[in-house]
């Protein structure tokens, strides 16, 4: 397992469209991601539960991928959510 | 049969149809456990309705975007576990395991403290009614699958219907809630069809596929008509549409006063195609685009380039004037992407220029795509809800601010862009002589300027009969504006209801009047007025 902290800079949060744009990023791996975000933990490839965790701009947030394609996995999460999910 | 009377209509004509029933089925879960050997079939069930609920929103997804976004949520892994555990580990039948899957979800958003969030409960809630219709096998009403001439009959209307309707198809429509100022008149007039809202208890009184006779110039709607009516109505039918080929043969004819005065007569449209639609009836240019629509129907404030797409487009087809009216959210209007609070009175709250004014970048945005189209056609920009000279002096500060920025890009725009401004509040019917000197034109705003100087809510049934643009309150502001207006030399229109009413045309003009602008389906009528005005 590997995992890297990181703060949601995007100004929206994780709304539904930069939640859209994360799943599908989450997508195409083999490996199970999650973020964790206090007491949350979010299943990254699921809107639903992205946009059920409403997490807000400025919240830092953990994120761990296990599987075969874990570090490829984590390198694409990290960049999505630095890059600000295309807002 | 019955007959049942209506006082107001809101789009006129006559219609004889097959009643389109336009209600949500019921969609409640049977209850009932299942079997361990029935939960593969439950499942199976539950594949095959999200397989074709997936093919509908890809379908839909390509012409709006709105249901992109539902597309990801239908096609969730978390939906499809919610479910199969209930199947699985509960035993419940997959109708049940459908309602409360999605129901855990829509509690989650709602319960969030944030307006957007909460609105996405609806589009959970969405996807469970597909996915409900189609497990069991009922029909969910959809508009843009109408394929013969019908009458639709609905609760209310609202825009995600409404974009459905095909005019060739719906020959009618009748609600019975909404007033005539409600977005669903609006639309229907401006697509031509015969309607009638507000009609109390109509959805009790008829059945789906019955023929309906209607008549909106009367306000009479026959339940259930006999042989007899249905003929008489077609026969109505046929007077109305040669009456009204007789005032198309009129279009060419200039709208000319007898004291030689020559009235412009302008069409109110939301996007493109009501400009499409309204050019066969030979109008003058836009008085009014409508360009919340841009910002409504989308998933994002729209950018200076998508904006200036669409606004060079209307510029082009718009044969002498497109006065753009800039964005007037708030109040009713509101956006899927951006949260609102809540306010006490929307109406006279955080709406339209003060927004604008607030949100500068974004207004700049509008604005410098209003310019850039400029260049294409006789543009004019105008303000919504301006109640000071503050205000109007800032909003104009920043079409110059603008108009040097694009000055240094080097892009083209009318250097002597028209501004003006709505007169719908008060204060501006108060004030018009200052405003007269400051702004390029205006443009009366009836709807709202009868609401707020009569201080009647025009979406209170209770007090429809209260919101009366011909109240003498009405008629003074409307005289003086145009006096004030006049002295400065500066152009006057109308963009309101009113305008398009053919029972004030003879008062407008007396008034002084230079510009009617309306939905495009009133335009032969007051034109007629016009011309043949003894």
């Amino acid at each position: 397992m590997v995992s890297q902290k990181v703060t949601v800079s995007n100004p929206t949060g994780l709304h539904a469209r930069p939640a859209g744009v994360l799943a599908k990023v989450a997508a195409p791996f083999k490996s199970d991601i999650f973020i964790f975000a206090g007491e949350k933990k979010v299943q990254v490839k699921s809107v639903l539960s992205i946009m059920a965790a409403a997490i807000k701009k400025g919240t830092e947030v953990e994120i761990q991928c296990s599987g075969e394609d874990e570090e490829a996995a984590l390198k694409a999460i990290v960049e999505a959510l630095e890059g600000g999910l295309g807002e | 049969m019955e007959r049942i009377c209506v006082d107001k209509t809101a789009s006129r004509g006559i219609a004889v149809a097959p009643v389109y029933l336009y209600l949500d089925p019921d969609l409640n879960a049977d209850s009932g456990q299942i079997l361990e050997e029935q939960i593969e079939d439950e499942l199976k069930k539950f594949a095959d309705a999200k397989a074709v609920v997936i093919r509908d929103l890809t379908k839909l997804s390509e012409k709006n975007e709105i249901f992109a976004a539902h597309l990801e949520i239908a096609d969730d892994f978390m939906l499809q576990d919610g479910v199969e555990n209930k199947v699985k580990n509960d035993l419940k039948n997959v109708q049940q395991a459908v309602a409360e899957t999605i129901e855990e979800f829509a509690v989650i958003f709602d319960s969030m403290d944030d307006e957007y969030m909460k609105e996405r409960a609806a589009d959970v809630k969405d996807i469970g009614k597909r996915l409900m219709a189609e497990i069991k096998h009922v029909k969910l009403p959809d508009l843009s699958g109408i394929a013969e001439p019908v009458v639709v009959v609905a609760r209310d209307m609202f825009p995600s219907d409404t974009v459905k309707i095909d005019p060739s198809l719906v020959k009618g429509i009748i609600t019975e809630e909404g007033g005539v100022t409600s977005h669903v008149s609006i639309i229907a007039k401006s697509m031509g069809i015969p309607t009638l809202v507000g009609v109390k208890g109509i959805l009790s009184k008829v059945t789906d596929g019955e023929i309906i006779c209607m008549n909106a110039e009367d306000g009479v709607i026959i339940v259930k008509p006999d042989e007899a009516s249905v003929e008489e109505y077609q026969r109505q039918k046929e007077c109305y549409e040669s009456e009204k080929a007789r005032l198309e043969s009129l279009r060419n004819t200039p709208a000319v006063t007898k004291e030689g005065k020559r009235i412009y007569l302008c069409a109110n449209v939301g996007n493109l195609q009501d400009i499409r639609n309204a050019l066969p009836v030979n109008i003058d240019g836009v008085g009014l685009f409508r360009s919340e629509f841009l910002y409504m129907q989308n998933t994002h404030f729209p950018t200076e380039e998508e904006q200036f797409k669409v606004y060079k487009e209307a510029a082009e087809l718009s044969p002498q004037e497109l006065t753009i009216r800039t964005l007037d959210i708030g109040g009713d209007k509101e956006l899927s992407y951006y949260e609102f609070e809540k306010e006490e009175n929307p109406f006279l709250g955080w709406r339209a220029i003060r927004i604008s004014l607030d949100m500068k970048d974004m207004f700049k945005d509008q604005i410098r795509a209003i310019l850039r189209a400029s260049a294409f056609g006789h543009v004019r920009i105008m303000f919504p809800m301006i109640i000071s000279a503050e205000e109007l002096k800032e909003a104009k500060d920043i079409v110059e601010e603008c108009k040097k920025e694009l000055e240094e890009k080097g892009q083209a725009f009318d250097r002597e862009i028209e501004v003006g401004m709505m007169i719908e509040t008060p204060a501006s019917v108060l004030l018009a002589d200052e405003f007269a000197k400051e702004a390029d034109f205006f443009s009366i705003g009836t709807n709202d300027l009868t609401q707020y100087i009569l201080a009647v809510d025009r979406g209170n049934k209770k007090i429809a009969k209260k919101y009366d643009y011909f109240h003498p309150a009405v008629l003074k502001a409307i005289g003086q504006v145009i006096e004030a207006g006049h002295r400065e030399g500066i152009k006057v229109g109308m963009c309101g209801e009113m305008a398009g009413d053919q029972k004030a045309v003879e008062l407008l003009l007396d008034l002084g009047l230079d510009e009617f602008s309306m939905s495009a389906g009133s335009i032969d009528y007051v034109r007629e007025q016009i011309i043949n005005r003894k």
